[in-house]
């Protein structure tokens, strides 16, 4: 479960060094951040929107209140954030990709969202923010790329303040044979041919659907968190599976 | 995918609030008073509580059961009354409506919605026209007039026919009436109980 003792690593199926991972993954996002979005609605057939309004809804963010975006990218979530917070609150999108964050940062200029919103270039294993800095922070999609999980939760709860929650949203395991099968089909015969006709990139894509498969299932995510000291955690499944939410408090 | 309709529906409705609202110059400067706030309202023949968030230029919509500055529950049945500020009290008195919370924030977005007033004929003019879309406005004031006298005549019939040739429904002097007699009969129905209570002690 955990990859911290190791000194090799899954990048998808492959097995590789575990400094080597962090380079991988970044190739993969700097190839694919300027069509990201597109790809994104293409590929869930616009179902990512809602899978986010979903952990949103879940936040029950107030105005004020500080959030962290992690693994934040092209800041889908961040635009959500930052209209609810409003001048008194603030948003954090943190990437560590500097390509994504670019692509974010004037995707959100133009939706002329700039008040209240930094942008943090950051690994999410070694967070640079005080002690009990946010609210809520959520990263979607974005912890099956980490190298170690358990070190980037425990930065996590470090940074969240007592009464905060952290919200996960990440693909999970289907909860039915059928949807699983379909889904397999889906995602590693048309998936990787989507990504060569849309954004010439196939081996992202493979990528993509093999580390949706090495990724904790919904019961080891939820384990995972509760070591990582979050209390309350549970979790919902989305789309039969396909996607779970798992949210997690620290008290 | 049923799952979530609703956060697609809020979603939606998001979007078209935000559009109306830029329609309304004047919308802006009253959001700013409102900006911040929160007000929570449920149907409590649903599961689902709609939370409005009042940003600076629009007004959010979420789907939670936390936390708000002012949060409603009413039946659909109370709803139509909701509207009246004098059954407000007696809805709240017999629990057809629970307010938590501050009342004046329920307030404000009320009138924030019925001032609310969308310039469209400017945004249609841009692809209609000046011309065209002046008709246009003209054609619908005079169907929202035709539609209001068919209306008034029609309501006018059905009450001249239910109270004088089928006598079905009261004068509203005989409602009057009624009413007066229906609460003399409960104040005396509570110095009533009142005293089976002394006697109980
Ligand atoms: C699939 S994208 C998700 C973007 C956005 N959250 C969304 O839902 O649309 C994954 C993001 O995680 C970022 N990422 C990968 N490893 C990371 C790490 N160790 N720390 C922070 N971000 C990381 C990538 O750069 C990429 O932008």
């Amino acid at each position: 479960m955990s990859d911290s003792n190791s000194k090799t690593t899954h990048f998808g199926y492959k097995t590789v060094a575990e400094d080597d991972k962090v380079s991988l993954v970044a190739n993969v996002f700097h190839s694919v951040a300027a069509k990201y979005d597109v790809m994104n609605d293409l590929m869930s057939f616009g179902i990512h929107r809602l899978w986010k309004r979903f952990t949103l809804d879940c936040s029950a963010v107030r105005p004020g209140q500080k959030v962290l975006d992690l693994a934040g990218g092209t800041g889908d979530l961040t635009a959500l954030f930052s209209k609810r917070v409003g001048p008194g609150g603030k948003v954090v999108l943190a990437d560590i990709n500097a390509s994504m964050l670019a692509v974010g940062r004037d995707k959100l200029r133009d939706q002329g969202l700039v008040d209240n919103i930094e942008y943090v270039q950051a690994n999410a294993e070694a967070l640079p923010f005080a002690d009990n800095s946010f609210d809520i922070i959520t990263i979607a999609f974005g912890l099956r790329n980490v190298t170690n999980k358990d070190a980037a939760l425990a930065s996590m709860f470090r940074v969240l303040k007592p009464g905060g929650r952290l919200l996960v949203l990440e693909f999970s395991k289907p909860q039915s044979e059928l949807l699983n099968k379909a889904y397999d089909f889906y995602s590693f015969n048309l998936l990787p041919k989507m990504g060569q006709l849309v954004a010439g990139d196939a081996d992202s894509y493979q990528y993509l659907a093999e580390s949706i498969r090495m990724h904790p299932d919904q019961q080891t995510l939820q384990q995972m968190m509760e070591q990582a000291g979050f209390a309350e955690v549970s979790y919902h499944n989305l789309t039969g599976g396909i996607v779970a939410l798992h949210r997690g408090y620290k008290f | 995918m049923l799952q979530l309709a609703p956060q697609w529906l809020t979603g939606l409705a998001e979007k078209a609030l935000t559009e109306i609202i830029a329609l309304d110059p004047a919308a802006q400067s009253r959001l700013q008073r409102l900006s911040g706030r929160q007000l929570a309202f449920q149907l409590t023949e649903f599961d689902w509580r709609l939370v409005l968030t009042a940003t600076k230029d629009s007004i959010a919509l979420n789907l939670h059961q936390e936390a708000v500055d002012c949060a409603i529950r009413a039946s659909l049945s109370s709803l139509r009354q909701l509207r009246d500020p004098n059954q407000l009290t007696h809805l709240i008195k017999t629990d057809a409506v629970q307010i938590d919370g501050d009342i004046q924030i329920a307030q404000q977005f009320s009138n924030f919605f019925q001032q609310l007033n969308p310039d469209w004929q400017s945004h249609v003019a841009r692809y209609l026209g000046d011309g065209l879309t002046h008709k246009l406005s003209l054609l619908l004031s005079q169907l929202a007039m035709l539609i209001r006298h068919k209306q008034q005549s029609l309501q006018q019939l059905t009450t001249e026919l239910l109270q004088d040739e089928l006598q079905l429904s009261p004068h509203p002097v005989e409602v009057t009436q009624f009413c007066t007699e229906v609460s003399q009969l409960h104040a005396r129905l509570e110095r009533l109980q009142q005293q089976l209570k002394l006697w109980q002690e």
